[in-house]
C-alpha cells in the first residue's frame, strides 16, 4: 500500500519535474514546479514529517512560487523562441552529463546496498512540531539566529536590487519652489552633516537632485 | 522460509534507497534544466528543483534514522531558498530593466 503511494507520488514528481524542464513557457514551468512541490509534500507525510510537509506547501508552493509567478507576469515574458540556441551541443552534453550523474549515484546506492535500514512503524515524535521546535531553540539556536540574519540581508538586498535609481518613484514630480534640501546635498563645499534647509535655485536643479521629472505648478 | 516472507513484506514498504533514487533523479533533472535552459527564470526554477531533491534526501534519512536533525536542516534550507528567491528575483528584475531580455546569453558579461 505504501509502496503504491510512493510510486504514485514519485511518478507525479518526476513527471512534473520533466515538464518543468520541457516547457518553453516559464509560466507552465512554474505550474509544473508547484506539482513537484505538492508531490514532495505528500512524500514527506509518508516519511512521518508532517511539519516539514506543511512548511513545504506554505513556503515553497505558497510564498516562493507566488513570487516567481509574480515576476513572470510582471516582466511579461514571451515564449522562449526555438532555434535561437547558439550552443547546439549543449543539450546532448547535458543529457550525457545527467546520465553520468545518475550512473554515479546508482553505483553508490548499489555499493551501500548491504546497509539496510528498516523503517520503524512505531509511533515516534521525530517529525512533530514539538520536537523540531525544542531542538531548534536549544541545540541549534546558533544556526537559527544566523538564518534570521540571512533573511534580514535578503530583505535589504532585494530592496536595493529591485529599486530604481533615486529615492523617489519615477512618477513623482517636482513642483517648483516646493522642495527644500539640506545644504550638504546641493553645495559640494558645505559640510556633509550640514542639514540647513535650502531651496534649490531652479526646478531643473531640484529634479536632477531627486532624479525625477518635473511639471509646472499650474498643471 | 520465514526470512522469505519477511523480505516480501519488506519489499512492500518503501525502502530508503527508493527515496534516495527519487532524489537523485529529481536532482539530475534539475541539473539538466540549469544547463539547457536559456531563460533565467526557468534556470532559477530548476535550482529550486535541485534544492528540493536535497531536502527529500534529508527528510528520508531523518525518518529512517529517527533523528530530527535532518528535518532541522530542511527547515534551514527552506529559509535559504526563500532568501535566494527574494534576492534572485531582484537580480532578475534588475537585469530585465537594464537589458530588456531574460536570455542569459545576453547577460554573459557583468558590464552593461
Amino acid at each position: 500500500m505504501l509502496a503504491l503511494l510512493f510510486i504514485l507520488f514519485a511518478g507525479l514528481g518526476i513527471g512534473c519535474a520533466l515538464a518543468v524542464v520541457a516547457q518553453r513557457n516559464p509560466l507552465y514551468s512554474a505550474i509544473s514546479l508547484v506539482g513537484v512541490f505538492i508531490s514532495l509534500a505528500c512524500l514527506y507525510v509518508m516519511l512521518a514529517a508532517p511539519f516539514i510537509a506543511a512548511v513545504q506547501v506554505i513556503v515553497y508552493a505558497g510564498a516562493i512560487m507566488v513570487l516567481v509567478v509574480f515576476v513572470i507576469m510582471l516582466l511579461n515574458v514571451e515564449q522562449e523562441e526555438r532555434g535561437r540556441m547558439r550552443l547546439k551541443f549543449l543539450v546532448p552534453t547535458a543529457v550525457a552529463l545527467a546520465a553520468v550523474l545518475i550512473a554515479e549515484i546508482a553505483f553508490i546506492l548499489v555499493s551501500v546496498q548491504e546497509f539496510r535500514v528498516t523503517p520503524t512503524t512505531a509511533a515516534s515524535d521525530v517529525g512533530v512540531t514539538h520536537s523540531i521546535g525544542s531542538q531548534l531553540f536549544t541545540k541549534y539556536l546558533l544556526p537559527f539566529e544566523i538564518t534570521s540574519i540571512l533573511l534580514l540581508m535578503a530583505i535589504v538586498g532585494a530592496m536595493t536590487l529591485a529599486r530604481r535609481g533615486g529615492l523617489l518613484s519615477p512618477t513623482a514630480r517636482v513642483i517648483p519652489g516646493a522642495q527644500q534640501f539640506p545644504v550638504s546635498l546641493i553645495d559640494p563645499n558645505a559640510a556633509p552633516d550640514d542639514l540647513t534647509p535650502v531651496e534649490p535655485q531652479s526646478t531643473d536643479e531640484a529634479a536632477r537632485l531627486l532624479g525625477v521629472g518635473y511639471r509646472d505648478r499650474d498643471e | 522460509m520465514v526470512s522469505v516472507t519477511e523480505t516480501e513484506t519488506n519489499k512492500m514498504e518503501p525502502q530508503l534507497s527508493w527515496y534516495l533514487a527519487l532524489s537523485a533523479i529529481l536532482f539530475t533533472i534539475g541539473v539538466t534544466g540549469v544547463i539547457i535552459k536559456r531563460n533565467i527564470i526557468a534556470m532559477f526554477m530548476c535550482i529550486e528543483l535541485m534544492l528540493n531533491a536535497v531536502n527529500l534526501t534529508f527528510v528520508a534519512f531523518a525518518s529512517f534514522f529517527q533523528d530530527v536533525t535532518g528535518q532541522l536542516f530542511v527547515f534551514i534550507v527552506m529559509t535559504v531558498a526563500a532568501a535566494e528567491a527574494a534576492v534572485g528575483l531582484g537580480i532578475i528584475i534588475a537585469i530585465f530593466r537594464n537589458r530588456e531580455t531574460l536570455d542569459v546569453d545576453e547577460a554573459s558579461i557583468l558590464k552593461l
